[in-house]
């Protein structure tokens, strides 16, 4: 079980945990003396919906930038938030710690399955979903304007059953938002990326997911009067499909990927360059990328140009030294970048990456004194080429130390100051920029 | 497709299309009928629910084209739709909404199959509901509570409902791609079944969750907003992967540019020999999968190519890859880790070992090797040119190889043939 607890340094992730265990404990304190009585009443129901959490977790789904969504399971917690009457089941008239303690449950069941099967855990994670779903249990039962919560309203045939639907779609919409600001906080902590462009990350990617997650779970509980406990599983069916669309596309994602991957391959096999070269200057561009706030959008370019950066290498007639393109002259780094780019340009599609590689050479000094136009995407390329062919890949501090030094000699002249800025950040912790708490090579 | 349609004579075809027409306006016909019929026997009320699936079925003009793909289950919103009337608007409502989306389907289709789906629709909704309401269905506006209530009086009748439908749809379509352009009903069934049978049991699921929501939950046309979401979302999830999946198929075209810029004398040579062994394959009769991994190793056969020393492969010049040894074993390499080219790496390796007159005899290759051997050393010979410098005529290189171990009878039938087809493309 690996990165169970944060590390000690990252504050918003604490926070965020110590929040999670207050929310725990209120509940606890708040339903807690009931809590035999009600699970005696409820305990079909709370069965139900405990499986049909846990297993939702345990069914993730990686989006092609690695974040994990499990619409499932979100869908399943807040259908309990708002279930009322059940038929064949008793009426689930219960407290808002009663639904939290459950929700918690399945949560923590999860998890410690996750754990046994070496996959992530990420407290933290899990305990900015129970908040989110905390929220919504507060606002959905605890909040009685005029004397009712929209809980009772489900119940009360006077009111428009489509205002209440609207209603709990809206309170779906606001515990689901509560979590993506909380998780996408503690990512931007520990990727160093600037919280704004997690945020915007976070909502862009998922928003068609979770669009479809809040629909689902009232419709969970707008059903459950008239068809039981059966209304869970019919519900989750047109979930069921879009969790299947969105889990193919982001397969395919992985492999497009790997085709790109079988590119850079070329040249090393070639022996013109070193081996794993290309995929260490991807991995080192994205997370400058990330630290520098690009968006996961245009972060698949940025990766595929800096796998590919090396590919005009192929047609030339002697190898150079070890492929360190940093030490040649730069005229024949122009041409190389040049004839790389006329390669990719043969793939419709893939202009951009053409691009980002053809503009990999310019200094940055063109930038700044002639206003030349050159991509971030390329400026971030050449400063973590530089710093591969530098340190040929080691990570010992010295040469690191050693490479930041030399590329800071060329700053201002050679390289973008603020990509230089992000490299330092970049190469001062494993951890920056990375999605996922996975090591580098499982991506 | 049969000889009888790649060659139809004027009068044949004038006839094929008046047996169509004939059955589409009885088709259409008796849309019309069993829908008047509906309506005198069951009566219809013009209520606020008829005018909203009035409005839904128009907007199938919108949504009908956009289909809903998870997995290989197609999903149209027409379908949905159509089903959810019966329980809604009743047989006669439902052969109206059927007859409102015929002229609505599809974009740019012609007059004859507007004129088809308003028949058949309104066939499948005025049957399909009488189907319903015969085995115990109720309309669903009912607020009926219960479980066992609502599955045996809204659930299983549906499913029933969509099941007739479905027999409907598959015969109706069967008949009219029998008519207008020769296949056998048998097949056609065959195929409709397999790529739209899961479909109409997502139609069923979704539809008796609209039904459950418009009537017992009392959410009324409320019900479309809740139901639409996920939909969309898989709609919007198949279109990305959609744009992924052609993006991917165009990034092949890069390693092939890469093996073009190593070996400028190679430019075109992978596209012809991709072709060439696709055709041969399907001349042979594979299966389709393995017709496609025998184009993509033909458009990849020299991959390795990009492994050696530049001045070595341009030096060896317009042998091609003939005097290197081992670098179709290192194009295969390269590729071993992409799982969707697996079925092509033995092709990849293997190929010039069918045509080498100095490789071991042994063991037996493949008939994927044989075919991007003998489609790349034709190609070679043809248009590269031969070790000596010189370019051979097509007659003489097929002399030429079947002395090789791809020579078998039918793998260069299978490339004569490939050529006259590849000859009569040029020639139209």
């Amino acid at each position: 079980m690996r990165s169970l607890f944060p590390q000690a340094h990252r504050f918003r992730a604490w926070t965020v945990l110590v929040v999670g265990i207050t929310v725990l404990a209120a509940a606890f304190y708040a339903g807690g003396e009931t809590l035999l009585t009600q699970l005696t009443e409820h305990w079909a129901t709370v069965a139900v919906f405990v499986v049909a959490i846990a297993v939702g977790e345990l069914f993730r789904l990686r989006m092609p930038s690695g974040r994990e969504a499990a619409p499932l399971a979100s869908a399943s917690a807040l259908a309990f938030v708002f279930l009322g009457k059940v038929d064949g089941e008793p009426n689930l008239d219960v407290p808002v710690g009663f639904v939290v303690l459950v929700v918690a449950v399945a949560l923590l069941i999860a998890a410690v399955v996750r754990g046994f099967q070496d996959r992530t855990v990420g407290l933290d994670q899990v305990a900015a979903r129970l908040i989110g779903v905390g929220v919504a249990a507060v606002l959905a039962r605890g909040t009685r304007p005029g004397g009712r919560s929209l809980w009772d309203l489900q119940h009360d045939r006077t009111v428009s059953p489509s205002l209440v639907a609207l209603g709990l779609v809206a309170v779906a919409g606001i515990g689901i938002g509560v979590e993506l600001v909380l998780s996408s906080s503690v990512r931007s902590e520990r990727q160093r990326t600037p919280w704004l462009a997690a945020l915007r990350d976070e909502f862009g990617e998922v928003a068609p997911l979770t669009l479809a997650v809040v629909v689902s779970g009232p419709m969970v509980a707008l059903m459950a009067p008239a068809l039981g406990l059966l209304s869970l599983p019919v519900a989750l069916f047109p979930l069921a499909l879009t969790y299947v669309a969105v889990g193919r596309y982001a397969r395919n994602r992985v492999t497009y990927r790997q085709t790109i991957a079988t590119l850079s391959h070329l040249t090393e096999h070639g022996g013109y360059t070193p081996t794993g070269h290309a995929e260490r200057v991807a991995d080192l561009s994205l997370r400058i990328g990330r630290v520098l706030g690009i968006a996961d959008r245009d972060l698949r370019d940025v990766e595929y140009a800096a796998l590919l950066h090396d590919l005009g290498q192929i047609s030339l007639i002697e190898p150079i030294p070890d492929g360190a393109t940093v030490l040649a002259a730069p005229s024949d780094q122009r041409d190389i970048a040049d004839e790389g780019a006329r390669i990719i340009r043969h793939a419709e599609g893939l202009e951009r990456v053409a691009d980002y590689v053809e503009a990999q050479t310019t200094p940055y000094r063109q930038v700044r004194e002639l206003g030349e136009e050159v991509p971030v995407a390329s400026r971030i390329i050449k400063v973590a080429n530089a710093f591969d062919d530098l340190t040929g890949g080691s990570d010992d501090p010295a040469s690191v130390r050693a490479a930041n030094e030399r590329i800071h000699l060329g700053l201002g002249y050679q390289y973008d100051p603020e990509v230089v800025e992000a490299l330092a950040v970049a190469t001062s912790d494993t951890a920056v920029g990375r999605v996922g708490e996975r090591e580098p090579a499982a991506r | 497709m049969t000889d009888e349609a790649t060659q139809p004579s004027r009068r044949a075809s004038r006839r094929v299309g008046l047996a169509t027409n004939v059955y589409v306006g009885v088709v259409a016909a008796v849309g019309v009928c069993l829908t008047a019929a509906a309506l005198r026997v069951d009566g219809l009320a013009f209520d606020a629910t008829f005018w909203v699936f009035a409005l839904l079925a128009m907007l199938t003009w919108w949504f009908g084209s956009m289909e809903v793909d998870a997995g290989r289950v197609n999903l149209s919103f027409t379908g949905i739709v159509l089903l959810a009337a019966i329980a809604l608007v009743g047989p006669a409502g439902a052969g109206i909404i059927g007859m409102i989306m015929g002229p609505f389907q599809q974009g740019r289709a012609p007059l004859r199959a507007r004129v088809f789906n308003t028949g058949m629709f309104a066939i499948m909704g005025v049957v399909g509901g009488v189907a319903y309401m015969a085995v115990g269905g109720v309309p669903g506006g009912d607020a009926r509570i219960g479980t066992r209530e609502i599955v045996r009086h809204i659930g299983l009748p549906l499913l029933f409902a969509d099941v007739v439908q479905f027999v409907i749809n598959l015969v109706l379509i069967a008949i009219v791609v029998r008519l207008a352009a020769g296949l056998s009903m048998r097949t056609q069934m065959g195929r409709l079944l397999e790529s739209a049978g899961p479909a109409h049991l997502g139609y069923g699921v979704i539809a008796f969750i609209m039904v459950v929501l418009w009537g017992p939950a009392r959410l009324g046309a409320a019900s479309v907003f809740l139901i639409l979401p996920p939909l969309l979302v898989a709609q919007w999830a198949y279109g990305q992967y959609a744009e992924e999946v052609k993006g991917h198929e165009r990034a092949l075209d890069v390693l092939v540019a890469a093996v073009e810029a190593k070996a400028p004398h190679l430019v075109g040579h992978s596209g012809r020999v991709a072709e060439l062994s696709a055709s041969m394959a399907e001349q042979l009769g594979l299966r389709a999968q393995t017709v496609a991994d025998v184009r993509v190793a033909g458009m990849l056969h020299d991959l390795g190519l990009t492994t050696l020393p530049t001045g070595l492969v341009r030096s060896t010049g317009v042998a091609g890859g003939r005097g290197l040894r081992g670098y179709p074993v290192r194009g295969a390499r390269l590729l071993q880790g992409l799982s969707f080219l697996s079925g092509a790496l033995d092709a990849i390796t293997h190929h010039r070992e069918a045509v080498s007159p100095d490789s071991p005899p042994g063991d037996e290759l493949s008939l994927p090797a044989l075919i991007v051997g003998l489609a790349d050393e034709y190609d070679l010979l043809t248009e590269v040119g031969t070790p000596d410098g010189g370019l051979v005529t097509s007659d003489a290189a097929v002399t030429l190889l079947r002395g090789t171990r791809a020579g078998r009878d039918d793998v260069i039938r299978a490339l004569e043939h490939a050529l006259s087809r590849r000859t009569g493309a040029n020639a139209s």
